[in-house]
């Protein structure tokens, strides 16, 4: 891999992690476990739209395991990896089928995914299917925050790629 | 859009619809009294509301943290914790039986005890 390849990747991941540490700073409005902003899936929608699938995995993945490191909760991890795998996978597949003018529909049903990773990670750990029940509410919060985090990716492609 | 950008616009847009209305559903106040706490899958405690006096209870978990779990006048909710996310704690009472209170982090369940059982 080219030196600058490295360096813009590295560049990705500790602006996502930024991003991810100013969220928690950002007092949630909703008392459910599992519902959040995710502003760090700005730079993983960018990622999916500008860089290889490996390439965007490596971010991805330096971001969910330094962002449990930060956040000061090891045990979200799973939960948060098992959504950021679901997610880059939905993701990854759409990328091929939808233009770039869709971005925003390409996250909706990434956060979508995410949420499903969440809810099966949570009912393997808890050992108990209730905690489906909570499925509902994040997929409606889900995509609310994933039409978002599209929409600001995809103006964010416009202004740092004008030509395309 | 494309054919196929619309075909899956349909089908986001079909399941947020679902589970927009699931949500209402969900949402609603239960009848039920009887209340289970469950830790790690294993049923701790049963009570039931509208008999058990006002108590508090101090669940330790696994990784050496803990939740105070409080009865009081026919509520149950999670007082204070030491997890770090406090989202079982911001829940407030326990309301709905289809959403219990859940802490993550100590995988500590507190539901209403589903129709039929003990």
């Amino acid at each position: 891999m080219k030196t600058r390849r490295l360096a813009e990747l590295g560049l990705l991941a500790a602006v996502a992690l930024i991003m991810f540490v100013i969220e928690m700073r950002i007092p949630n409005p909703f008392p459910i476990p599992g519902i959040k902003l995710g502003l760090a899936n700005i730079v993983t929608v960018y990622a999916v739209f500008r860089y290889r699938p490996y390439e965007t995995a490596m971010i991805v993945a330096v971001r969910v395991i330094l962002g449990a490191v930060f956040g000061g909760n090891p045990s979200a991890l799973l939960y948060s990896a098992c959504g950021a795998v679901c997610c880059l996978l939905g993701m990854l597949l759409l990328r091929k089928i939808l233009p770039e003018k869709q971005i925003w529909l390409c996250s909706i049903i990434g956060a979508m995914f995410h949420n499903c990773g969440q809810i099966a990670a949570a009912i393997a750990v808890m050992r108990t299917v209730s905690v489906a029940a909570y499925l509902p509410l994040l997929l409606v919060s889900g995509s609310l925050a994933g039409l978002f985090t599209g929409l600001t990716a995809q103006f964010l492609l416009k202004r740092i790629h004008p030509s395309s | 859009m494309t054919k196929q950008a619309k075909i899956i616009a349909a089908a986001a847009a079909a399941v947020f619809l679902i589970a927009v209305i699931l949500s209402v559903y969900i949402l609603r106040k239960t009848p039920e009294n009887r209340i289970e706490i469950v830790q790690d899958g294993k049923l701790l405690y049963t009570f039931n509301l509208n008999t058990a006096e006002n108590q508090s209870i101090r669940i330790p978990a696994a990784d050496g943290g803990y939740n105070s779990v409080v009865i009081e006048d026919g509520t149950v909710r999670v007082e204070t914790a030491d997890c770090p996310d406090q989202t079982c704690v911001r829940m407030g009472t326990l309301k709905s039986e289809h959403l219990p209170l859940v802490c993550l982090p100590h995988k500590l369940i507190v539901r209403f005890a589903e129709e039929g059982a003990a």
